[in-house]
């Protein structure tokens, strides 16, 4: 009697395997595979894109999102047909290793330097240099996200940029080795500064409904620009890529109705990314 | 004369490099009950469980019905069943459990709760009350007589009972003897049975074995008698009892050893007898009599000391005397009947 | 604080509104786990009952490494599994990375170990009795490993539940291995890291009660069985 019911049981689990093993391996349709960065993900852009690319093209999309620097490894183990990130110096080097073709620069938004509102360092609509300058000099909390990230080299560029060394093991720097809102949410505990795309503050903002401790203090600055580009995988060096795939994808993203449509969307009312940039 | 059931030669039983059990040559007949006798640890289970066939021999072959035959072998399943010390119920139903084996067999399915029934009758249990018992639901006597009847259900032609009334009520040690002189009787089974009940062993047994060291020693009519030894002052080997007497023995082949004395080499007699050449008296007192009908044979304990000596008379030669328990008695013995293990 | 409330009020909500995202992330969860539950007791159950139940040379340390093993931390077994199935890995051609095989196959790496491991446990804690007993009612070879199974069950059926517990709550592998995609690989594990880091702590708690729901209606199943037995 038992015996029976352990038995069916068993049957019970192999037929459910057979049927969505079946399920699993069937409908071999076109499928694109993009390892992108946790920004255009979180920020729900993405998902916002996905159906206008499914039906004009007809190809099926799916991502990972991850930092910048593991979808640049994902591309360089040819795990991910196509890329969109953000973090250009490595991006011209993986394409000058042979890894990509096609660096196609697609839209861009930009960091802020966001900190409490009591701004400790005195850093309110200085420049980046100054802003660094004075938190570093004034030992002021400072949280990254040190995980190679785009934003995490975006920042560390920062630093290079300002002539200071990139901190490290100062006691007022915290590297989080965090996604962003995260990261962000660091700093709020600690009432520390930390760079951030303007994205995924806005999206921040928008959960904290509209009453965040940390404000946006430095902004508009050149270095800030944070720029987005599709790579597509080298198909020389990864045989089995869908390169024909993550062509169309890239020209797709260049298409002016496409670039419309990231224009287009907003998150709390603004606008999150912006196109034609150099 | 037929192929014995049993023959074994040359079997040795190693644990851990140290001989647990140690036979030259046995050989048992269908139909014949053998007891097997000896302290704890003297080899009595793994010598059962080599002839249950659940434990192969590290030396040696043990011919079944004339053939070799070891563990799982065809010529051995169903027909040679052990009723281990402390048996185990499987954790299903009493039913179950004693259907266990006729399931294995694969006989005629209809017939399993006839059989059932009948195995759980004979070891007395109702197979009303105790069927669907869970096993977990049973004193330690009826869980011993479920095993049993799992035993009996098979009909075996050997069955092998190791200590089977020990630690059971005195009603179920009574039913499982029983038992086993029924399948005895009815069948022909084979019994062989491991006890410390001695009275009952030679009350069914046509051989008993008397096991020490792993040893086969005699048929059950010896005494033990552990060492250490001492040599003396003048030069005999002894051991001193707690009043102060001592045992003498001939010389040990190390002090350690245990001395082993038949029966049948001990003199018993009322007046202190005259002290020969090398021959060892001493006094005690009856610590138990008791008669065994099938021999007409009165066994008679006596005690010095702490240690037992054990001897048999006939049942006239004890009239005659008119022994009684408490009574003084001499006991004398040759130091040349002293063998050594 | 607040948001364990909320997090309560909106996995009930989640659940009765039927959202596509969260079935979704569940449907992938019960899937992987059942693959990887099934592949580990197929493997270990057997494995585990030779080591509980014979003696060979260097069974000790056999059983050393296997208890160590139980406590393989999931991001390396996440990393190993990735190391072997990116396309650049020795496996690379079946394609199996970002899929629910993949995954399945890294939780049952964590898995067996634990199946060995207290499958050994439970048939050694049975009575060498047992062996004996069985022998003498005539059971062969096979049936003698099918009882002891059986014999063992409620000790088999705690490594399940253990194994069980691991692979329904890790979160390294399913993240590495299967890359959390939407839609697809992405099982409730990987969206509460996703929806923690998203910031929403209110969708990460309600998550983690779906999974603590789901978790709670197999133990309470097989209690029942159990009990039943």
């Amino acid at each position: 009697m038992k015996r029976n019911v352990f038995i069916t049981s068993l049957t019970m689990i192999a037929a459910f395997l057979i049927l969505y093993g079946s399920a699993a391996f069937s409908g071999d349709v076109k499928l694109l595979r993009m390892a992108t960065t946790t920004s255009t993900d979180d920020t729900g852009l993405l998902d916002y894109l996905k159906p206008y690319f499914v039906k004009e093209t007809g190809i099926d999309i799916q991502w990972v999102a991850t930092g910048t620097g593991k979808a640049l490894k994902l591309g360089e183990n040819c795990d991910a047909d196509v890329l969109l990130v953000h973090a250009p110096d490595s991006e011209k080097k993986f394409v000058a290793d042979g890894f990509g073709l096609n660096r196609n620069v697609v839209m861009y938004n930009d960091f802020v330097l966001i900190g409490p509102a009591s701004d400790p360092a005195g850093v309110k609509s200085k420049n980046v240099k100054e802003c660094l300058s004075a938190i570093s000099s004034k030992n002021i909390k400072f949280v990254s996200r040190g995980d190679k990230s785009g934003t995490h080299q975006a920042e560390q560029a920062l630093w290079k940029a300002s002539g200071l060394p990139v901190p490290d093991k100062e006691p007022w720097y915290v590297q989080a080795g965090q996604g962003m809102l995260t990261t962000i949410q660091i700093a709020a505990e600690q009432n520390g500064y930390t760079l951030t795309d303007r994205g995924t503050y806005i999206k921040y903002e928008d959960t904290m409904k509209g009453n965040p401790p940390l404000k946006i203090l430095v902004e508009g600055d050149d270095l800030l620009k944070n720029i987005y580009s599709v790579i597509v995988v080298n198909q020389a060096k990864c045989p089995n890529v869908k390169s024909d795939l993550a062509k169309a994808f890239s020209d797709w993203m260049s298409r002016p109705s496409t670039q419309k449509l990231i224009t287009g969307f907003k998150l709390s009312g603004k606008q999150l990314f912006f196109i034609s940039s150099k | 004369m037929h192929t014995p059931v049993y023959h074994l030669s040359g079997i040795k039983k190693f644990y851990n490099r140290h001989p647990a059990v140690d036979i030259k040559e046995l050989s048992l007949h269908a139909g014949s009950i053998t007891g097997l006798v000896g302290p704890n640890g003297s080899g009595k289970s793994t010598l059962l469980n080599l002839l249950a066939f659940v434990d192969s021999p590290s030396n040696g072959t043990i011919l079944f019905n004339g053939r070799k035959a070891e563990p799982f072998s065809e010529a051995v399943r169903f027909r040679v069943s052990l009723l281990a010390q402390e048996p185990y119920l499987l954790k299903r139903s009493v039913y179950e459990n004693i259907a266990y084996g006729l399931k294995l067999r694969r006989g005629d399915s209809s017939q399993y709760p006839k059989q059932v029934n009948e195995a759980m009758a004979l070891v007395g249990l109702s197979p009303g009350e105790f069927s669907n018992r869970p096993w977990y639901g049973l004193s330690g006597g009826e869980a011993q007589r479920v095993a049993l009847a799992a035993r009996l259900v098979l009909k075996p032609e050997v069955l092998i009972l190791d200590e089977p009334t020990a630690g059971v009520d005195a009603d179920s040690a009574r039913q499982i003897m029983a038992c086993a002189l029924t399948a005895s009787r009815e069948w022909g089974t084979t019994l062989v049975i491991a006890s410390h009940n001695w009275k009952w062993l030679h009350e069914i047994c046509g051989s008993v074995l008397q096991m020490f060291k792993g040893k086969i020693i005699g048929n059950g009519m010896e005494n033990i008698l552990f060492g250490p030894w001492n040599q003396g002052h003048d030069g005999y080997w002894e051991k001193a009892l707690e009043d102060g007497r001592r045992i003498r023995v001939s010389t040990p082949p190390s002090p350690s050893s245990a001395a082993i004395i038949p029966q049948s080499f001990i003199t018993l007699s009322s007046h202190a007898p005259t002290m020969k050449q090398d021959e060892h008296v001493l006094n005690g007192v009856i610590a138990q009599l008791s008669l065994e009908p099938a021999t007409n044979t009165v066994m008679v304990s006596i005690r010095a000391g702490s240690q037992i000596f054990t001897l048999r008379i006939p049942q006239e030669k004890a009239r005659e005397t008119a022994l009684f328990p408490g009574q003084k008695m001499y006991i004398s013995y040759p130091l040349s009947a002293v063998t050594w293990c | 604080m607040n948001f364990i409330l909320d997090g309560l009020f909106q996995a009930i909500q989640l659940l009765i509104r039927g959202d596509g995202e969260t079935y979704s992330a569940v449907s992938a969860t019960l899937k992987v786990s059942t693959y990887s539950m099934v592949v580990s007791l197929l493997v270990g159950i057997p494995l585990g009952f030779l080591l509980g139940h014979h003696d060979f040379l260097w069974k000790k340390h056999i059983r050393t490494i296997t208890d160590t093993l139980m406590s393989l931390p999931t991001v390396l077994v996440g990393l190993l599994v990735y190391a072997f199935l990116t396309s650049r890995g020795p496996l690379g051609e079946y394609g199996l990375l970002f899929t629910l095989e993949g995954i399945a196959i890294g939780q049952a790496i964590l898995a067996i170990p634990i199946v060995i491991a207290l499958t050994a446990t439970a048939v050694e804690s049975i009575d060498e009795k047992l062996r004996i007993t069985l022998i003498s009612l005539g059971a062969d070879k096979k049936q003698v490993f099918y009882s002891t199974i059986w014999e063992a069950r409620y000790g088999l059926l705690a490594a399940g539940m253990n194994a069980y517990g691991r692979v329904l709550t890790e979160v390294g592998i399913a993240m590495m291995v299967g890359g959390n995609i939407k839609w697809h690989t992405r099982t409730i594990t990987t969206a509460i890291a996703l929806e923690t880091n998203k910031g929403q702590f209110e969708m990460g708690v309600a998550l983690g009660l779906i999974l603590m729901a789901i978790a709670g209606i197999v133990n309470f199943s097989l209690s029942f069985l159990r009990n039943r037995s």
